[in-house]
């Protein structure tokens, strides 16, 4: 039987000692600012498509590099904190 | 006819009229009406049946006084696992527990089934890993739900703006709903290009370097999968995780 583990953990740590967990995370960021991109405009031409405009696509493609630019900006300062 | 794998063509041959009929059903022509269903579907099913087989298993020889090696392998699992949620999540993570479980099993089984010959890895496939990552994202949601009801939703509005003047944090909220919901459905890509690329690539290598040096050469990049299978698995486990950290924490 493996042995009792601590019961108490502190929950505000959020693995920031484990260097596997940090491996993990920053492992996310290579690929957050272009998969935002990419989902950006393919959800805007979807909306293009469904309401037959032609500038949804765009707006889509900037918002989702924003979203990625916020998403590594938002990684970096919780574990710079 | 596509080239089947011998699992996929027995598949086919007991249920390619049934399946067939079920996806003219709900309108889905299938390519080849004769081998409907593929090899990463069949390796797939291969996985569930393998585990679930195991699992019955374990469940038949669980002995608190004398525990087995299998029994002490999956209580590895589980406590690593816990640590690992309870690490990020904090005390209340033993609900989640099973499910990041079972996803990090699914995932190293089927990364590591495409060492055997005469199988291959149904994760080097986009579709599996879309799959897993459908999961892990229909997961992280429900648990927020779950964990906040409808006060869920303020995580879509960016984070509390306490003290700006009521205009503007409604100009920010609407600004920050499309950004959060296009970073929600990116993780959903992220995940999945992640584990396919890697396991995609990781059979590529070992397949060309087996048809150059078939001798010596192919153990080393065979070795180097197993590290990646295992290291995806636990990455995609990690970030389920972390999404379902942020979906349940408390700040809203």
């Amino acid at each position: 039987m493996p042995a009792p583990r601590d019961p108490s953990p502190d929950p505000k740590n959020s693995g920031r000692n484990n260097v596997w967990v940090q491996v993990g995370r920053y492992s996310q960021l290579a690929l957050v600012l272009p998969s935002a991109t990419i989902v950006g405009w393919l959800l805007g031409t979807a909306l293009d498509h469904w309401l037959h405009t032609s500038w949804i696509s765009i707006v889509g493609l900037l918002l989702g590099s924003a979203a990625g630019l916020i998403e590594v900006i938002r990684t970096v300062q919780r574990d710079t904190k | 006819m596509p080239e089947q794998l011998w699992f996929t063509a027995i598949l086919n041959r007991l249920f390619a009229g049934p399946v067939t009929s079920f996806l003219q059903a709900i309108h889905i022509a299938p390519k080849h009406p004769a081998a409907p269903i593929p090899n990463s579907v069949a390796m797939e099913l291969l996985v569930f049946f393998f585990l679930l087989a195991l699992f019955f298993l374990l469940r038949s020889r669980l002995s608190v006084d004398s525990p087995n090696g299998l029994q002490h392998t999956f209580e590895s699992i589980e406590g690593f696992v816990l640590d690992q949620s309870r690490e990020i999540i904090g005390h209340h993570s033993e609900p989640y527990t099973a499910f990041f479980a079972i996803l990090f099993i699914f995932i190293l089984v089927a990364n590591l089934i495409g060492l055997i010959p005469g199988f291959e890895s149904p994760t080097g496939v986009p579709v599996v890993p879309l799959g897993c990552a459908i999961c892990a994202f229909v997961y992280y949601h429900t648990q927020g739900f779950k964990h906040a009801g409808p006060k869920y939703l303020m995580h879509f509005f960016g984070p509390p703006m306490e003290g700006m003047p009521l205009i503007a944090r409604i100009f920010l909220a609407a600004l920050m709903l499309p950004i959060e919901v296009v970073s929600h459905f990116a993780r959903l890509l992220s995940l999945t290009v992640r584990l396919w690329a890697n396991i995609f690539a990781g059979d590529l290598i070992t397949l060309v370097f087996f048809s150059m040096i078939p001798i010596g050469i192919p153990i080393i990049f065979s070795g180097l999968h197993i590290v990646v299978a295992v290291l995806q698995a636990y990455v995609f486990m990690l970030l389920s995780i972390i999404y379902v950290s942020g979906a349940v924490a408390e700040e809203h």
